[in-house]
C-alpha cells in the first residue's frame, strides 16, 4: 500500500498543477448542480434559472452541469459510490441513492415557505419521504395515460375511447381500429407488468409485509392481468415486441408509430403530449383502462431532487434546492420550458389549463398512484426482474391461454427466491 | 529471484535490467490504475455492498451463492459460452477472408477498404439502434428485402432461437475492424518467400497454405485471444437491444454483472461475478497460449 | 517478371496478352465481389443517411422509403445549431492526438521489452498484462474515480489521456506479435556493428513496424473518438465534452430525435474515415516492399 501511495504521489508531481490554488475570494460558496436536458426543461431554461437565483443570492454561485439522459445514472452512482465529486444538488431519481441524500427534515420544519402541504400529497408521500426522512423535494409531475390519434379513429369510423372505459373495451376498440394491411396497430400495451393495469386488476407481486409471493403472484388477480395481456397479443391488434422495444422509451409506448399514424392508441406521457401538439397531430387523452369494481391507478411520477449528504455547504445547497423545486423555480421552468409543476397552486396557473388535453392530464393525476405500493417495497424491481420470463412467454405467444396459471406456478420458486435474497439487503 | 540474479552474467543482467526499464511505463500504469481497483474489487467480492453505505464483510457467501444457488449465473454463463463458441470462429475466418480480399493490389481498393471499415466505426449505441430497425421482423429493411426474394425472414432479436445468432451477425458485420489487423500482419510476409514457392511450382492455394498461413499465425493467435476476450465481454448489444431477452436468450454475463452492480446495487456480488469472469477468460487464454507453441510460428525464434 | 526465360517477340506478345486478360478477369471478378459485399455492408449506413434526411415523424411511415419525399438538409444545420458539435469534435480531436502520442511513446518500448529482451518472470508479466484486458471495465469505475479524484484530476482531460502513456495492452500485444516475426538476425547484425539495445529499437525495429503503428493510430483514434463512459464520468464542464457525449444528447428522456441523431452521428464518423483513408497506404506495403532477405 505504501508503495502504491508513493507511486500516486509521484504521479501528482509529474502532472502540472492543474487546479490553481483556490481563490476563495469573499465568502462566495459554489454549489454544484447536475441536471439533464429534457423536453420539460431545456439547457437554456435551467441556465437562466441558475442566473435568476444567483442574482437574488450574490453569495452563492451555482455551477450547472448538464448531462445526457443516458449517462446521468452511471455518473451519479459512480460519484456517490466513490464518496467524492458528487454534486451538492441533483436529481436522486434512483431509490437506491437515497441513503446518500441529506435528511431535509430540519430544514423543512424551519422553512416558513415550504412544507409537505406545498406539493401534491401523492408525490410528497412517494417522492420526498423515505423511511421517515425527507430525502428530497419532488420536481414536476409526469404520468402515463393513453393517447389516441383522432385522425386514425375518424378514418376507421370508430368511436373515441372514453374516460370510463375498461380493459375489455381496450381490446375491442384496438381490434376495431387496427388494419394489418397498412401495418396499423390498434393499441399498445404497457411495457412492464405491474404498472397501472396490473394494479387495476388488484394484482401485486408479493405480500404487503414482503414475506411471501404465495397468494399474490399466483392469485386470481394476477392470472386475470396476464390473461388480458394474452388476449391483447392474440387479437393481433397490438404492435409486436419488436416495435415496442425499438421505439418505446422510459416505459412508454412507441411514440414514433403513434405520431406516424400507425398506432391508434399508445401509452404515453405528458412529454409526448407536447410533441403531438407541436407536430399538429390531433389527439385525445384517457386514463389507462379500468377493471370494473376495482380501484383505478395511474403510473405517475415526480423527480426527487436532493442534496448530497457529503456536501460541504448544506445551508446554501438547501437555499438553492428550495428555490429550484419551490414555487419560484417550478414556475420559472413552466414559463420558460414545458414543466408541469408538482405544486397545485402553480400548476393552476398553467397557460393552457382550460384546454381539453390539460384537463384530461390533470384528471389522470387525481388517481391513486402505482408508486404508493412500489416505493414501500424496495424489492419490487428485483422480484419483477426475476419473473420477467412470464411476460416474454405471453408476448411471444409461447404459452396457451389456459397455461397462464400453471406458468405462474412454475415461476413461484424464482420469485420467492428473489424476494428472500433481497429483503435482508434492502428491507421489506 | 535473488539467486537467479546472482547467477547471471553481467551481460544477461544488463539485458534484464533493460527489459524492466522498457516495461517501466506499463508497470507504473499497472500499479497506479489496475492493482488498486482490482484489489478493491477482490475485497468487495467478500462483502455485501450497496454502493451507498459501508460494505459488510460476509466471507465467501457471494461465491457460495454463485456456484450453488444462482440460476441466473448459470444461464448467463451458458449464453455467453455459446456466443463465444459460435461467433469466435466466424469472426476469425471471415476477418481473414476479408483481409485477403482487401489486400489485392488493384486500383480503387482504398475506397473499398474504407467502406468495409465503416461498420466498425459507428459507436456501439448508434449501431445497435440501427440494427434494431433493420432487423425489425415485419417492417425492417432486411426482412422486406428477403420477402421480395420469397424468403420469410425470422423474428431476429425477438425470437428466442434467433436472438443470439442476430447478435453474432451484428458482430460479424463489424469484422472490417479486425481485417485491418490481418492486413497489417499480411504486410510482414516477405515477398521473396512467395517467389520461392512459385519457382517450386506451388499454386495459389499451396502458396496460401504453405506461406501465408504459417507466417500469419502470430496475427491469427493475436486475433484469437483478443476476439475471445471481446466475445466473453459482449455487452452493449444486449444492453441496448434485447435487455437479455427474449426468455434470457441473450442474457450475457456482463449484462448480468451490470444489472447486479448498477441496477440492483449489489456491488459485492457483482465484484465476485466480475472476478470469476476474469478467471474464466484468463484460464481460456492460458490454454490457448499453451497450444500456441504447436501452431504459432515466429520467424525470430 | 519472367527474367529466366528467353522469349522471342511473338512469344512475349502472346504472354503479355494472356497476362493482361487474366489480370482483367481477375480485377473484374474482384470488383464484382467487392461491390456486392460493399453494398451489403453499407445497407445500415444508407438507411442512416436516408433517416437523417427525413422529417421527424416521417421516419416510421409505412411503407418505408429509402428516398425521402423532400430532402430535409436542414436537419444537419439543426443538429449543429442545437449543440456545439463542432466544439465537441474539436475536444475529441485534442484527446485523440494526445492519446496517439501517449500510445506511440509507450507501446513500442514496452512491446520491444516483451518481444526481444530476456529477463526473469517475463511470461508471468506478459500474462498479467493480458489479464488486465479481461477485467470488466465497469468494475474499475468507482475505485478509479477515487484515484483520479485524489490526484485532483476530476473535470480535467488528464484521466482520459494519462493512461495512454502507460500503454494499452491491446496494442502492446499486437506489437509484440509483430516484432516477433521480424528476424532476429537483424538485431544481431546491428549489435555486432556496435548498436545498443535502444538504438536497435529505434533504428532497426521501429522503421519496420509501420503497419502495427498505423493500426495503433487508427484504433486509438476510433476508440478515443467513440469513448463515452470515461469522459462522462470524469468531465463536468459542458465545454469540455467530446463528441460521443454530444451525440448522446439527442436521445432525450421521452423520445429520440432520430433524424438529428443520425445526421450528427454521420457527420461525427467522417473524421475517422478520412484518417483511415489516408492511413491505409502505410498499412499496406510494409516490410515486403522494403525487401529484406531473411
Amino acid at each position: 500500500m505504501k508503495f502504491v501511495r508513493t507511486i500516486l504521489v509521484l504521479l501528482v508531481l509529474l502532472t502540472p498543477v492543474v487546479s490553481a490554488v483556490e481563490v476563495s475570494a469573499q465568502d462566495t460558496v459554489t454549489i454544484e448542480w447536475w441536471s439533464v436536458n429534457s423536453e420539460e426543461y431545456s439547457e437554456e431554461a435551467q441556465r437562466a434559472l441558475a442566473e435568476a437565483f444567483m442574482a437574488e443570492h450574490p453569495n452563492i454561485k451555482v455551477n450547472l452541469t448538464i448531462l445526457p439522459e443516458s449517462g446521468f445514472q452511471d455518473k451519479m452512482t459512480t460519484t456517490l459510490g466513490a464518496g467524492e465529486g458528487a454534486p451538492d444538488v441533483a436529481f436522486f431519481w434512483d431509490t437506491n441513492w437515497y441513503p446518500q441524500a441529506l435528511d431535509l427534515t430540519a430544514y423543512i420544519e424551519a422553512d416558513p415557505d415550504l412544507g409537505p402541504e406545498t406539493y401534491f400529497e401523492g408525490f410528497w408521500k412517494t417522492r420526498a419521504v423515505w423511511q421517515d426522512k425527507v430525502v428530497g423535494l419532488p420536481l414536476g409531475v409526469g404520468a402515463n395515460f393513453v393517447m389516441y390519434n383522432k385522425d386514425v379513429f375518424d378514418a376507421a369510423g370508430v368511436a373515441y375511447p372514453t374516460d370510463d372505459w375498461t380493459t375489455e373495451d381496450f381490446i375491442r376498440i384496438a381490434s376495431e381500429v387496427a388494419d394489418p394491411d397498412i401495418k396499423r396497430w390498434g393499441g399498445d400495451r404497457p411495457r412492464d407488468a405491474y404498472r397501472a393495469i396490473w394494479n387495476n386488476y388488484g394484482a401485486f407481486l408479493y405480500s404487503d409485509d414482503s414475506t411471501t409471493v404465495d397468494g399474490y403472484f399466483n392469485s386470481e388477480a394476477n392470472i386475470a392481468a396476464y390473461t388480458w395481456l394474452w388476449d391483447l397479443v392474440a387479437s393481433g391488434a397490438t404492435p409486436t415486441p419488436a416495435d415496442i422495444e425499438i421505439l418505446g422509451t422510459e416505459g412508454t409506448g412507441p411514440v414514433d408509430l403513434f405520431m406516424a399514424g400507425r398506432l391508434a392508441m399508445a401509452t404515453l406521457n405528458q412529454g409526448h403530449m407536447l410533441n403531438a401538439i407541436e407536430a399538429g397531430v390531433p389527439f385525445g387523452i384517457v386514463p389507462e383502462p379500468q377493471v370494473p369494481g376495482n380501484e383505478r391507478y395511474v403510473n405517475a411520477w415526480s423527480l426527487t431532487s436532493s442534496i448530497w449528504a457529503g456536501t460541504e455547504h448544506p445551508d446554501e445547497a438547501y437555499e438553492f434546492l428550495s428555490y429550484w423545486v419551490g414555487p419560484e423555480g417550478q414556475r420559472f421552468l413552466m414559463e420558460n420550458g414545458n414543466l408541469f409543476p408538482s405544486i397545485p397552486e402553480v400548476l393552476a396557473e398553467y397557460e393552457y389549463a382550460d384546454q381539453d388535453y390539460a384537463q384530461a392530464f390533470f384528471g389522470v393525476l387525481e388517481l391513486k398512484q402505482v408508486a404508493e405500493w412500489k416505493n414501500e417495497h424496495p424489492c419490487f424491481g428485483t422480484v419483477n426482474r426475476a419473473v420477467s420470463d412470464v411476460w416474454d412467454l405471453v408476448e411471444l405467444g409461447e404459452i396457451g391461454r389456459d397455461e397462464i396459471a400453471s406458468t405462474l406456478n412454475d415461476y413461484m420458486d424464482d420469485a420467492q427466491a428473489a424476494l428472500d435474497e433481497c429483503v435482508p439487503r434492502l428491507g421489506g | 529471484m535473488v539467486s537467479t540474479w546472482r547467477n547471471m552474467s553481467p551481460r544477461t543482467r544488463r539485458e534484464a535490467l533493460e527489459g524492466y526499464l522498457a516495461l517501466l511505463p506499463w508497470i507504473i500504469g499497472f500499479l497506479a490504475f489496475t492493482i488498486l481497483p482490482v484489489g478493491i474489487s477482490i475485497y468487495l467480492s467478500f462483502t455485501e455492498w450497496d454502493i451507498m453505505t459501508d460494505p459488510k464483510w460476509i466471507g465467501l457467501d457471494n461465491y457460495e451463492r454463485m456456484f450453488t444457488n444462482d440460476p441466473l449465473f448459470t444461464q448467463s454463463l451458458k449464453v455467453t459460452g455459446k456466443f463465444v463458441l459460435f461467433s469466435l470462429p466466424l469472426k476469425i475466418i471471415l476477418g481473414l477472408a476479408l483481409a485477403l480480399l482487401l489486400n489485392l493490389k488493384v486500383p480503387g481498393m482504398n475506397f473499398y477498404r474504407t467502406v468495409f471499415y465503416i461498420p466498425a466505426v459507428i459507436s456501439g449505441v448508434a449501431v445497435s439502434l440501427m440494427w434494431m430497425w433493420l432487423l425489425q421482423p415485419d417492417t425492417g429493411i432486411i426482412n422486406t428485402l428477403l420477402d421480395q426474394v420469397g424468403i420469410k425472414g425470422p423474428n431476429w432479436f425477438w425470437d428466442p432461437d434467433w436472438a443470439l445468432p442476430s447478435v453474432a451477425l451484428m458482430s460479424v458485420w463489424k469484422v472490417g475492424g479486425s481485417a485491418i489487423i490481418y492486413l497489417a500482419g499480411l504486410q510482414n510476409i516477405p515477398q521473396h518467400l512467395y517467389e520461392a514457392a512459385k519457382i517450386d511450382g506451388a499454386g495459389r492455394w499451396a502458396r496460401f497454405r504453405r506461406v501465408t498461413i504459417p507466417l500469419l499465425t502470430p496475427t491469427i493467435f493475436f486475433q484469437l485471444v483478443i476476439e475471445m476476450i471481446d466475445s466473453f465481454k459482449v455487452f452493449t448489444e444486449a444492453f441496448v437491444i434485447t435487455q437479455g431477452g427474449p426468455l434470457k436468450a441473450t442474457f450475457f454475463y456482463l449484462l448480468y454483472f451490470y444489472q447486479e452492480a448498477f441496477e440492483n446495487f449489489n456491488m459485492g456480488y457483482a465484484s465476485a461475478l466480475a472476478l470469476v469472469l476474469t478467471a474464466i477468460i484468463l484460464i481460456s487464454t492460458v490454454i490457448l497460449n499453451y497450444t500456441s507453441k504447436r501452431w504459432v510460428f515466429y520467424e525470430s525464434e | 517478371m519472367s527474367q529466366n526465360s528467353i522469349t522471342t517477340p511473338r512469344h512475349r506478345w502472346r504472354n503479355d496478352w494472356w497476362l493482361i486478360t487474366r489480370k482483367i478477369i481477375g480485377h473484374v471478378s474482384a470488383y464484382v465481389i467487392m461491390t456486392a459485399l460493399a453494398l451489403v455492408f453499407m445497407i445500415p449506413l444508407l438507411w442512416m443517411l436516408s433517416t437523417s434526411l427525413k422529417g421527424r415523424w416521417e421516419i416510421f411511415a409505412w411503407p418505408p422509403t429509402w428516398i425521402p419525399e423532400t430532402f430535409h438538409w436542414e436537419n444537419y444545420q439543426e443538429a449543429f445549431a442545437k449543440y456545439p458539435l463542432a466544439r465537441f469534435m474539436g475536444n475529441s480531436a485534442f484527446l485523440v492526438v494526445m492519446n496517439i502520442i501517449g500510445e506511440l511513446v509507450s507501446v513500442p518500448l514496452i512491446a520491444y521489452g516483451f518481444a526481444r529482451l530476456r529477463f526473469p518472470y517475463k511470461k508471468t508479466l506478459f500474462m498479467l498484462m493480458l489479464s488486465t484486458m479481461m477485467v470488466p471495465g465497469h468494475i474499475k469505475l468507482i475505485p478509479l474515480y477515487n484515484v483520479f479524484s485524489r490526484l485532483d484530476m476530476i473535470d480535467t482531460y488528464w484521466p482520459l489521456i494519462l493512461p495512454s502513456f502507460f500503454g494499452n495492452p491491446f496494442f502492446i500485444f499486437l506489437m509484440v506479435q509483430y516484432i516477433r516475426t521480424i528476424p532476429r538476425e537483424l538485431d544481431e547484425a546491428a549489435r555486432i556493428d556496435g548498436a545498443g539495445t535502444w538504438t536497435i529499437l529505434y533504428r532497426i525495429i521501429l522503421p519496420l513496424c509501420r503497419p502495427p503503428l498505423t493500426v495503433i493510430i487508427v484504433f486509438t483514434f476510433l476508440w478515443t473518438w467513440n469513448d463515452f463512459l470515461q469522459p462522462l464520468v470524469y468531465l463536468n464542464d459542458f465545454n469540455k465534452y467530446p463528441i460521443a457525449i454530444g451525440l448522446a444528447f439527442f436521445r432525450g428522456r421521452y423520445s429520440v430525435e432520430w433524424n438529428l441523431f443520425m445526421a450528427a452521428t454521420l457527420v461525427s464518423i467522417i473524421p475517422i474515415l478520412i484518417i483511415y483513408f489516408f492511413a491505409q497506404k502505410h498499412l499496406i506495403g510494409g516490410i515486403s516492399s522494403i525487401g529484406i532477405k531473411g
